[in-house]
């Protein structure tokens, strides 16, 4: 920390003691650091790769020129109102922009900055492509040291995603976006708040270097090469990391200084080569690379230092006599094919209720619909009486309606313990997170491996560690699917232990859906059949795997 | 008429579309990869074709085979040493690096090319008159460009569909694991239909510059209207993209006459947004 103070000194005391060309450059150099914090914040924590961030620097460049022209405001005080521009811009196109995932968003948003290239060309009160002029007032330490600020905001900003919850929430975008669903992260909201930041930090940077060179047109205020630029230091240095774009912008501005004055015009080029280099050899970037000798690390987020006892939730007020769950002739039709067909189903307090059926049955699609992941057709969904047919499936976590997947869908890169914090942050024992979640690991086993990743557990743990999400979310409704597949009868008897204990925790009702029918049928009160759609038996296990119906469409008759 | 003369122009357009399209949904449809270094195979064909032409005085299509093989081998050799290294990534983390990768290759594309032609648009003068046939002006130029394009399309979709090497790519496309348990050598058919993208890529570079001016800065114009087509005609869809093309064709011809040729140029983008926000189930991809 006493290094990066002095070397941070150290920058910041030589440009303003030379003056002229060092003044110029660190002010540059600044600025892409800016830039490079700006793109990492959407592209490298949320996993949403913007081609088009440029459309914020120029909109700030714009922003700021215009209030300076027009409205005569001070050009520092223009460039903060161009940062609002910038986040109310980024509230505005994030809503839209941000429906799309990969490809289809960083394309977009290439596609957005060339939309306002023309516009900006086109449009007179903004100079058309001859651009504007500004006052060539000369300030060039005042823009340096405001584009210092900016620069630290931007660190500062940063360090809040990696050490803090929120942060978690942006990250757990980057690793699995419909689990993050699933455990109440309400996903557009965190992804917005991301791209708001992601987009003000470069309106202010467009503002303060529109000042500084006084000039401002549609050809640079939209340049592509700003976009690739900001790309190759977030890569060179870390994506997704706090020192990454420091490091990536710092270094890479410095070499290009001393190198480029060799190949004026090949810049662009040996940047392009850059990228290329990083993503295929060393895609951590540098700070990837000081990981490898455990520097630099990503803390683990809101970690104690050693686990905490914790304590178990304490028991909330029962929510009236209504039935846990209750779905009354649910549909669920794609294009001509119906998988749930007027299916009804309730589970009572204090019951566990087993689905089961044949592969293609319904059964999962039957399960997606009642979290909200599928929208069903027709029908009516009641939670403790409650419709919630038009809750997201977020919120619906967030009440305390907790599943599983089939396969098991971890946060990939989190340790043990952010995987369960995640949930228990956006459950219902938020209020006590660090207590709730630590209980949570104990309870489950996992107390001497909280702090490993996960990627390091074997698949039987998996399972349970996802389990364990389950119950950070201080569920009432639990509902899994197919937990038992695959495991070893050891493994088995593990889980039918924990499902035993569900009610121990406040667990009101349990829905599951199951193949190895016979891990589950004496566990369950009730259970029900579905065959192509539609449930054709429901009734206590020892009963229903009699059933001639059940027999003939599932079990198989004996030969 | 003149209806009808905005309708014929604008499908020629359409038809030059479908090829430049096409070979991106080619690319996309098996490896999951947009090509955003596409623009710049087709300035580089385009501007190539510019400087044969215009030294030899030799007609500019005698350079499509082999511009078409030239860049077929620099697609063979970039592929398994850009690409592939990034397909062991699982598809979507593939898919993300692989347009950074691809971003960084559209610059040094784009710089070298800028270095060796300039930045000043460019043409070839062929073609220039057109011919008149029930009223209407065809424009000799893009006859022939639009066709050819469409003829090439044409050929690849039956390659695809009725030749063995090319059903293994469809294959490979629908279901990667699926084509392995046919027998089929994926690695291989990435390679082939990277090859064969860039290969139909630079000829339609040959065919724009017939018809249009290009500079190596265009570059990203042609990749962005690429993919406009392909979102909006569906991802991996090829009888959908290629109809994209032509009403995009169309649409284009109808705005730039009645409106302009700034709003002539938008208009990809601004459909593109809005699609986007009228249906983004359109671009979800199971």
């Amino acid at each position: 920390m006493i290094a990066a103070a002095v070397l941070l000194a150290v920058f910041v005391a030589i440009p303003l003691r030379s003056r002229g060309y060092l003044l110029q450059l660190g002010t540059d150099t600044l600025s892409a650091v800016t830039l490079a914090y700006g793109w990492n914040l959407i592209g490298g924590f949320a996993g949403y790769f913007s081609f088009g961030q440029v459309s914020f620097y120029g909109l700030g460049a714009y922003a700021t020129a215009l209030l300076v022209l027009r409205a005569h405001m001070p050009w520092y005080f223009a460039a903060l109102v161009s940062g609002l521009v910038g986040a109310a811009a980024a509230l505005l196109l994030g809503r839209i922009m941000l429906r799309l995932r990969g490809i289809l968003f960083a394309l977009g948003m290439l596609g957005l900055a060339r939309i306002l290239e023309v516009i900006f060309n086109n449009w007179h009160y903004a100079g058309a492509s001859v651009g504007l002029s500004l006052p060539a007032v000369l300030t060039p330490v005042a823009v340096y040291v405001g584009m210092g600020l900016l620069a630290l905001i931007s660190f500062c900003i940063t360090a809040y995603f990696v050490y803090s919850g929120f942060g978690l929430d942006v990250m757990s975008l980057n690793e699995d976006e419909d689990a993050a669903l699933s455990v109440g992260v309400p996903t557009t909201r965190v992804k917005v708040i991301a791209f708001i930041l992601s987009g003000a930090l470069p309106a202010v940077a467009g503002g303060l270097t529109a000042w500084n060179h006084s000039y401002i047109d549609p050809t640079s205020a939209f340049d592509p090469g700003v976009d690739l630029l900001t790309v190759v230091y977030v890569m060179f240095g870390g994506i997704g990391t706090l020192w990454g774009p420091l490091i990536g912008a710092v270094v890479l501005m410095i070499v290009g200084e001393e190198f480029l004055v060799y190949f004026p015009n090949l810049e662009l080029a040996l940047y392009g080569i850059v990228v290329i280099a990083t993503v295929l050899a060393f895609p951590g970037g540098l700070v990837g690379l000081a990981n490898r000798f455990g520097w630099l690390m990503r803390p683990i987020i809101l970690a104690p230092k050693g686990l905490p006892a914790g304590a178990p939730p304490e028991r909330a007020p029962a929510h009236g006599t209504q039935p846990v769950l209750e779905v009354r002739d649910l549909t669920v039709r794609f294009g001509g094919l119906t998988a749930v067909d007027r299916v009804s189903l309730s589970v009572a307090r204090g019951e566990t209720v087993c689905i089961i059926g044949a592969n293609g049955a319904g059964k999962t699609t039957f399960f997606n619909a009642i979290t909200g992941v599928v929208q069903p057709t027709s029908g009516e969904i009641l939670y403790f009486g409650q419709p919630i047919s038009h809750l997201p499936t977020f919120r619906r976590a967030q009440r305390g309606m907790a599943r599983s997947f089939q396969i098991p869908r971890l946060m990939p890169s989190f340790t043990v313990w952010e995987n369960v914090l995640l949930a228990s942050r956006h459950g219902r024992q938020s209020h006590r997170v660090v207590e709730h979640t630590a209980w949570v690991l104990h309870t489950m086993g996992f107390a001497g491996m909280w702090r490993d990743p996960v990627s390091r557990l074997t698949p039987g743990f998996q399972r349970q560690l996802e389990f364990a999400r389950v119950l950070a979310l201080s569920p009432e409704l639990v509902m899994l699917d197919e937990v038992m597949a695959g495991m070893t009868r050891e493994e088995q008897e593990q889980v039918r232990g924990v499902i035993r204990r569900l009610p121990e925790f406040g667990i009101a009702g349990v829905a599951c859906v199951e193949h190895v029918i016979a891990a589950v049928a004496d566990l369950c009160d009730r259970m029900v059949v579905l065959d192509f759609g539609r449930k054709i038996a429901e009734g206590p296990s020892a009963e229903v795997l009699k059933d001639p119906v059940v027999v003939r469409a599932y079990l198989g008759e004996p030969i | 008429m003149l209806a009808l003369q905005i309708l014929v122009n604008g499908l020629l357009l359409g038809g030059l579309y479908v090829l430049i399209a096409q070979s991106l949904n080619l690319i996309f449809g098996v490896m999951g990869v947009v090509n955003l270094a596409h623009g710049a195979f087709i300035v580089v064909a385009g501007l190539f074709t510019y400087w044969f032409a215009s030294s030899t005085g030799i007609n500019p299509l005698a350079a499509l085979p082999f511009v078409f093989i030239v860049m077929a081998l620099v697609g063979a050799g970039l592929q398994p040493l850009l690409v592939e290294p990034l397909m062991k990534m699982g598809r979507s983390k593939a898919e993300l690096l692989s347009l950074m990768v691809t971003f960084g290759l559209d610059y040094v594309l784009v710089e070298l090319a800028l270095q060796v032609w300039g930045s000043s648009f460019v043409s070839v003068p062929y073609l220039q008159s057109s011919w008149k046939f029930a009223g209407l002006d065809f424009s000799q130029a893009l006859v022939v460009s639009g066709v050819f394009a469409a003829l090439v399309s044409a050929l690849l979709y039956w390659w695809l569909n009725r030749t063995d090497s090319g059903k293994s790519l469809l294959a490979a496309s629908q279901s990667e694991t699926g084509a392995i348990c046919c027998g089929i050598d994926v690695k291989r058919v990435r390679m082939l239909a990277f090859a064969l993208g860039v290969a139909l890529a630079a000829a339609a570079g040959v065919l724009v510059i017939i018809v249009e001016a290009l500079a190596p800065q265009t570059a990203d114009d042609l990749t962005l209207l690429a993919f406009v087509i392909i979102a909006l005609g569906g991802l991996g869809s090829y009888v959908g993209v290629a109809v994209a093309a032509l009403l995009l064709g169309v649409a284009q011809s109808v705005t730039g006459y009645f409106v302009g040729g700034n709003a002539e140029y938008v208009l990809p983008y601004v459909l593109l947004i809005l699609v986007m926000v009228a249906l983004p189930g359109r671009f979800r991809r199971a």
